[in-house]
């Protein structure tokens, strides 16, 4: 009994500190409308700063406390509302998203390069001592987390419903302009949202990190607060009181998880539960979500889409890609960079250049996020080497079959939910499958998972040179498949149902199963692209497949162009060149990458001044974007048409 | 009030619709009847539910109570695009096109909205090398072309023209001005060759010349045996080409009657003009509802 009672005290206290973090998500998203994927980040750089301040320092905690949470969360919350933020109202949905992302890698980067990860950091509980209650101890550290979340709690409460400022707030995401109109500065309401949400986050890091005994780590200390976006979400990211009960009662399964079930596991399944649990309860709020309505949101997609390359086109361009690819082969062949041949950096280009395809098809044409790219690669790469060693082409078809199979089931119980629910089920896939499937020492092997070549009868792939040019072709049909599939009647859905899904379902066409079909393909296109990439690296490790360079990977599409083939190509060049020479900067130079495209929809290669037109080709007829003014004199020709169609 | 029905050949049914937004009562006790050959109004000040009602027949709005019949199928739990195979339109109040796509694109959705994707003589059109000798939409034979020549970019370009569009089928649509925009909606809608449409206010945006233009393509549909659910301010429009109009107020239907007998209802005169006794809703026609209830600049209300 006095276990029990000492196990839910504990799990109180955390769901506490999952509460204040909770607390910061609602508040940004009430405000501003944009959830904040760096939430946990932020609490990771307060919890080091404040370690920094204390522990290296000698700082007061009083002291170190104002300054993290007073100074340094207010200023940062205001900043980056200012100058990130408020310049993508009005952008498509995944915007926001790429742009907390790529200020959560930004984040990690930095904490990376100031905090070296091999040295180990332990922050001291803010009050020391504890007392005996019902024959259980008490740490005064614990009650200090559960005060300090019942008074956020009760504060945010009285300050959003009873309170001028907290109706503005509140009002601002519903109708900015109205809330002008009014008197009230909808720009300052969301800022204000920002700094509490900073400060939220900041609070929650702290004092999260005085309760991790074994020190703490950036990854961890990053993700520590997805179990706050399972409670937030189980709030539906708008009710505080709800969110906060959410998150008592994630704190208390996860202890009793942790200390019922998890000592009957096996050594190596206790890690695997003690890594994806908190994944698992934020999937599984999403499932338990209700429907979120179908809404006419009278909101007119005013991008302009990139031109779509017709069929000769693409053939040409890919035969021309295919000739240089040869040249190259033959050319550069033994060709060594720090220690790896050229040929295999670009075979490792092809590949992931065809897991950027799958999210030009699923992003790009129909606006869904996937942040599990890089998981159903990694699927794919043990498919291929548990078939036949990964040296039969029926490897292949496996990996895409079983992975597309994988994918259809990640869709399905959140398609009925907004475009950023699916994000963050994929973000939870994402994590679940690195640390609770990839780090399982039984599924890679401790020496990683050997993946050989292909072999045809009659034709040796096994040289590199063979390699590079199979997975070029295989890039090269990839993307003419995108680009097929763009030009058909399922391309005009993907793009129609991205653009108003209200129409699109009142025109006849099922919304969720376009959506699980266009994802099911960019997982099976990934889990390809896996199965290739195990092809060209031959051995696969359980680090290659993580959450955070699968992150990193998508911010570099969207920098390029997530809606082009030739952004998808540059991507996966630019990813592979900048690891290959600069492996420590790239999460940084894909979060600034991503942060100056902004709400560019079309990322580099769609800006305007960019473009160039070659001296032998025609320009287009100016005035072609002109309307002529209509009349209805067709009215009588078009009866024809109206007959044929009724 | 029931629905009228009085010939028997109701396309659409409502039948005593609810719906509460929290303690707002958007729609108390609806019931309307929409036949098939007919064009029928359903007018009401700003906020009388209009929209709600069509998003109840529509499926983007589950009423909290009563039932919504097309023909004789009960709809009212059935997912939109389940309603719209069945031959259920609509075009939206504040636009919802497909705005990265081109005019004709946007039509094409329509039009292509029965055909299954995945089936390989579809897939196999988007095969560059494919030119000849693959069917294309509603069973048009097979022999014609791909690409922009094929029958269903003709057949979008037909019904283009037939809302005053033609040539425009190129234009990206949210690059159009908001009145072309509105007939790309109704051309998108035509092309799914519904039994019922529902057109949520088609004429704003639109001058007289190309308003009279729309009031006869929508005589022309009715004429062709479908069912015309009406909301529009333009009271002018509303009253010549409506056969039978419906008045909404604060949720519940005031009204019902021909033109001539909406026109003279006092109760309507009273829901539209205050409680000013006037004698002939007249007054209103030729501008619309807003314009009579709508306070001049120095805040007071016109009452004529």
């Amino acid at each position: 009994m006095s276990n029990f009672l000492q196990f839910t005290v504990f799990g109180v206290m955390l769901g506490a500190g999952y509460a204040i973090a909770a607390t910061g998500l609602v508040v940004t998203y009430t405000t501003s409308g944009v959830f904040n994927f760096a939430q946990g980040a932020v609490g990771m750089i307060a919890a080091f700063g404040y370690w920094e301040l204390v522990a290296a320092h000698n700082v007061p905690v009083v002291a170190a406390l104002v300054i993290i949470l007073i100074l340094g969360a207010s200023i940062s919350g205001a900043f980056v509302e200012r100058v990130l933020m408020r310049r993508l109202h009005g952008a498509s949905v995944e915007r926001p998203v790429m742009v907390t992302l790529g200020l959560m890698v930004i984040l990690t980067g930095i904490a990376t390069i100031v905090w070296s990860p091999t040295v180990e950091r332990t922050v001291e509980p803010l009050v020391s001592g504890s007392f005996r209650f019902v024959g259980i101890n008490i740490q005064y550290n614990y009650v200090l987390i559960m005060v300090v979340a019942l008074v956020v709690a009760i504060g945010l409460r009285a300050l959003f419903y009873n309170t001028r400022t907290g109706y503005a707030l509140r009002a601002v995401v519903d109708d900015p302009a109205l809330l002008g109109m009014s008197g009230v500065s909808p720009n300052r309401m969301s800022q204000y949202g920002w700094i509490l949400g900073f400060m939220l986050a900041a609070l929650s890091g702290i004092l999260l990190a005085t309760t991790q005994q074994t020190g703490i780590s950036i990854e961890a200390m990053t993700l520590l607060v997805v179990s706050g976006y399972a409670a937030a979400i189980v709030g539906r990211l708008k009710n505080l009181p709800l969110t906060f009960a959410a998150a008592i009662a994630i704190g208390l399964a996860e202890n009793y998880v942790l200390n019922y079930i998890e000592p009957h596991l096996s050594s190596q399944l206790q890690t695997d539960v003690t890594s994806a649990l908190p994944m698992v309860f934020l999937f599984i709020a999403l499932v338990t979500l209700p429907s979120v309505r179908l809404r006419a949101v009278g909101r007119l997609t005013s991008m302009r889409a990139p031109r779509v390359a017709s069929g000769k086109e693409s053939l040409v361009a890919g035969g021309a890609f295919l000739v240089v690819a040869v040249v190259l082969a033959v050319a550069f062949a033994g060709t060594n960079i720090q220690g790896t041949t050229l040929l295999t950096l670009g075979g490792m280009v092809m590949t992931l250049g065809i897991v950027a395809l799958s999210l030009v098809l699923l992003t790009g044409y129909s606006g869904q996020v996937s942040l599990c790219q890089f998981s159903f690669m990694g699927i794919g790469a043990f498919v291929m080497g548990k078939v036949a060693g990964g040296g039969s082409l029926f490897g292949l078809v496996a990996a895409t079959v079983i992975c597309a199979g994988v994918g259809a089931l990640v869709a399905l119980p959140t398609i009925r939910l907004s475009d950023l629910y699916l994000a963050l089920a994929t973000f939870a896939f994402a994590d679940a499958v690195a640390t609770g499937f990839f780090a399982d020492g039984r599924i890679y092997g401790s020496g990683g998972l050997t993946i050989y070549r292909i072999v045809l009868p009659g034709l040796s792939l096994g040289g590199e040179r063979a390699e590079f040019l199979m997975v070029t072709v295989f890039f090269v049909l990839a993307a003419w498949l995108v680009l097929a599939i763009r030009r058909s009647l399922f391309g005009r859905r993907l793009v129609a149902v991205n653009d108003s899904p209200a129409a699109y379902a009142t025109v006849g066409l099922n919304i969720g199963f376009t959506k699980v079909a266009v994802f099911a393909i960019a997982a099976g296109m990934a889990g390809l692209a896996g199965a290739l990439y195990g092809t060209v690296q031959q051995i696969v490790g359980t680090t290659d497949f993580d959450i955070f360079p699968g992150i990193i990977f998508v911010l570099f599409v969207t920098i390029w162009g997530i809606r082009t083939v030739s952004g998808a190509f540059l991507a996966a060049l630019t990813y592979v060149a900048l690891n290959q020479i600069w492996p420590s900067s790239v999460g940084l130079f894909a979060g600034i990458g991503v942060i100056l495209i902004g709400r560019a929809a079309n990322g580099i290669l769609g800006i305007e001044t960019l473009h160039f037109t070659l001296p032998w080709r025609k320009s287009p007829p100016a005035g072609t974007a002109q309307a002529p003014t209509p009349s209805f004199d067709g009215a009588a020709a078009g009866s024809e048409g109206l007959s044929a169609a009724g | 009030m029931p629905p009228a029905d009085p010939s028997g050949t109701a396309v659409l049914t409502v039948e005593s619709v609810a719906v509460r937004f929290g303690g707002v009562a958007a729609l108390s006790d609806a019931n309307l009847c929409v036949q098939a050959g007919t064009v029928t109004g359903l007018i009401g000040p700003n906020g009388a539910g209009k929209t709600t009602l069509f998003n109840v027949i529509s499926g983007l709005q589950a009423p909290d109570r009563g039932t919504v019949y097309l023909h004789d199928t009960d709809i009212t739990r059935m997912r939109p695009h389940r309603r719209a195979r069945l031959g259920l339109a609509r075009t939206f109040q504040r636009l919802e096109l497909f705005g990265t796509l081109s005019a004709g694109e946007n039509v094409q959705v329509g039009l292509e909205s029965s055909v299954k994707w995945w089936q390989w003589h579809h897939v196999r059109r988007s095969f560059p090398w494919v030119k000849r000798g693959t069917p294309t939409v509603g069973g048009v034979p097979a022999d014609e072309p791909t690409g922009p020549g094929s029958i269903a970019v003709a057949t979008s370009d037909r019904l283009l023209e037939g809302v005053g569009l033609g040539g425009l089928g190129a234009e990206q649509a949210s690059a159009m001005p908001t009145g072309l925009a509105r007939m790309v909606e109704l051309a998108r809608a035509l092309a799914m060759a519904p039994k019922v449409l529902l057109l949520d206010e088609p004429g704003s945006g639109l001058d007289d010349a190309e308003a009279e233009a729309l009031g006869q393509l929508l005589t022309t549909l009715a004429a062709g045996g479908m069912g015309v659910l009406l909301v529009e301010h333009d009271m002018e429009l509303v009253m010549r080409i409506c056969d039978y109009i419906y008045v909404l107020d604060f949720g519940d239907i005031i009204a019902a009657g021909t033109p001539e007998e909406i026109r003279r209802d006092p109760v309507v005169q009273a829901a539209y003009l205050g409680t000013v006794a006037v004698t002939d809703v007249d007054t209103a026609a030729g501008s619309t509802v807003d314009a009579a209830v709508e306070p001049d600049d120095d805040g007071e209300v016109a009452k004529t």
